[in-house]
């Protein structure tokens, strides 16, 4: 009775824990979510001269959603996940063949989008 | 000059006509001119005949003159033309690209590399003598023996007392992970070795200078294992063109194990279980070895503004009988609004079957952030390079025992890979062994 008690007692515990950490995420997910409405709508205040901005503001939101990323873009995002950024210049196009498959694997970057940081990379890279 | 030519033209003439007229004029002209006219005459004429020769002696010189001129105006346009061919060479010089690595090396199948980081400390705990340490040397060894396929390797090596037990001090050197990967497709990568375990994201995220604190979490360190040997297959889809990703990992490995063979709560051991036994034989030390995999959505909404929710988990046999499960759950996400701000955060919760206690449950968290002071565009010396940083991290283990822990400190930047960390902790726990505050400054540097 008294081990039936006791696990009744950790599933409700672990429940609570579930349910904090599933508020948590979604706290920050509201939060980034906010934000890039904001950029959004920033964006279409930039460039709007039209008097129907609910129009600009969809396209804009339409094309930031068909945005095809540079490799430099790519490079920003997917090195600022973990670290600062190191400048192309530190390592040769060579190394940065070898480093660019290293956090191909450890940072889940597809293969398409590797490719494209690897150019930039090497198109900038020590020598 | 033509002006002085025209004179001596003038002056020419009319010396030839005073003697032609000399000559050609009749004896009764002659004879009608006075001794004294043809002595004038002649004055004028020798006084003509000298201008005429101090003239011939000028144009001579304008002469010399002239051609001196025309040599140098020679020289000059030549130097006009070597200076406009040159700037024509230097113009197409600068239209074609800058020789890079050439093609066969920057391509070349094979290549070997050194990343890695190393950490020199220095702690004041409650309590006891501050002390300097080499708190880490952790190079990481990379061999590419393709365009898909890299060899990955590891090393922590430390130093440490032999006391209290002893005289000296030792090393150690430990392998934190060593794989090897092949890529199969853009997204899908086959990894077999000693790996590091995405339970979470700490484990391949946390080393050294990526790492904003000294110190790792005290639920990344006490409740989950690092490494396990096995294989994986792990990859991302990209969701759209805008750079967000589903990112996947499931693997297979040893799993936890029993540091005694039994199944006491006390012996449960998340970092063995290797496949070698310390008397040669090969054998997992329980029947069933462990599964488990990761699934996260990175969110990128511009460069360097991202969110990335994940969720992952393992289980698996633990004590030698294969009587008791263990299993581990972990939330993470991390959140990045800018280059200056980072948050990040993980909820980790185990349980595992117990011969002696029975069914127990663990569970620690740890919530961290730092802001980079550059954002304020401070014109102050210094402040452009500092970062402060604060974590709050907790850790129920199961068996009577909580540790919470609240850590402030800053990060001086020398350079981008170059940090002087200083933190100063807060540490409230029921065990007795842990301090209630602890300095640690650290100089980390990622290679």
């Amino acid at each position: 009775m008294i081990t039936h008690m006791k696990i009744i007692h950790q599933a409700k515990s672990s429940a609570q824990n579930v349910l904090a950490a599933v508020i948590a995420a979604v706290l920050i997910g509201g939060l980034a979510s906010a934000l890039y409405a904001d950029e959004l709508q920033a964006a279409a205040r930039v460039t709007t001269n039209s008097v129907n901005q609910n129009s600009v503001a969809r396209d804009n939101a339409k094309a930031a959603s068909h945005y095809k990323l540079s490799g430099a873009e790519l490079y920003s995002i997917h090195c600022n996940r973990c670290h600062a950024e190191r400048y192309p210049t530190e390592r040769t196009a060579a190394q940065w063949k070898t480093i660019m498959l290293h956090m191909q694997v450890r940072a889940n970057i597809p293969g398409n989008q590797a490719r494209l940081i690897l150019q930039y990379l090497q198109e900038n890279s020590g020598r | 000059m033509k002006k002085n030519m025209n004179k001596s033209r003038l002056m020419f003439g009319l010396a030839a006509t005073g003697c032609a007229l000399g000559v050609t004029l009749p004896s009764s002209v002659r004879a009608a001119v006075s001794d004294e006219d043809f002595n004038a005459l002649k004055a004028l004429v020798q006084q003509m005949n000298g201008k005429l020769q101090s003239l011939q002696q000028t144009n001579q010189l304008d002469q010399q003159v002239i051609q001196q001129l025309q040599q140098k105006l020679n020289e000059t346009q030549q130097t006009a033309i070597d200076a406009e061919q040159k700037s024509a060479a230097a113009v197409q010089a600068q239209a074609q690209p800058m020789p890079r690595m050439p093609l066969d090396e920057a391509t070349v199948n094979r290549n070997f590399q050194i990343l890695g980081d190393a950490e020199f400390q220095y702690v004041n705990a409650d309590h006891q003598n501050g002390s300097f340490l080499l708190a880490d040397f952790a190079p990481i060894f990379l061999y590419r023996g393709g365009d898909n396929i890299l060899f990955e390797a590891g090393f922590d090596t430390t130093l440490q007392n032999t006391a209290p037990t002893g005289a000296g001090a030792m090393t150690s050197f430990d392998l934190s992970f060593a794989q090897l990967d092949y890529v199969m497709n853009d997204y899908l990568t086959l990894c077999a070795g000693d790996l590091l375990l995405p339970l979470g994201t700490y484990s391949e995220r946390g080393a050294g200078w990526l790492n904003k604190f000294p110190d790792d979490p005290l639920a990344v360190d006490a409740l989950i294992p690092g490494s396990g040997i096995g294989a994986e297959l792990r990859g991302a889809m990209p969701l759209g063109d805008a750079g967000k990703l589903l990112n996947y990992a499931v693997y297979g490995v040893n799993g936890p194990s029993s540091a005694d063979g039994t199944g006491n709560a006390g012996a449960l051991d998340l970092g063995g279980n290797v496949g070698l036994r310390s008397d040669g034989v090969v054998a997992n030390l329980h029947s069933n070895p462990s599964g488990g995999g990761r699934l996260a959505v990175f969110l990128p909404f511009k460069p360097r503004y991202d969110l990335e929710l994940g969720v992952s988990g393992m289980f698996g046999d633990w004590d030698n009988a294969g009587n008791h499960l263990w299993t581990a759950g972990v939330v993470d996400a991390s959140l990045h609004l800018g280059p200056n701000f980072e948050a990040k955060g993980e909820y980790i919760l185990t349980r595992f079957g117990s011969d002696d206690l029975g069914l127990i449950q663990q569970q620690g968290w740890f919530v961290q952030a730092g802001y980079k002071l550059a954002g304020l565009n401070l014109e102050l010396p210094g402040v452009n390079n500092l970062e402060v940083v604060g974590r709050y991290d907790s850790l129920r283990d199961g068996m009577g025992n909580t540790t919470d822990r609240c850590t402030l400190g800053y990060i001086y930047y020398i350079t981008s890979a170059l940090l002087f960390e200083g933190d100063y902790e807060f540490i409230h726990s029921t065990d007795p062994t842990q301090p209630a505050t602890q300095l640690i400054l650290q100089l980390s540097y990622g290679f």
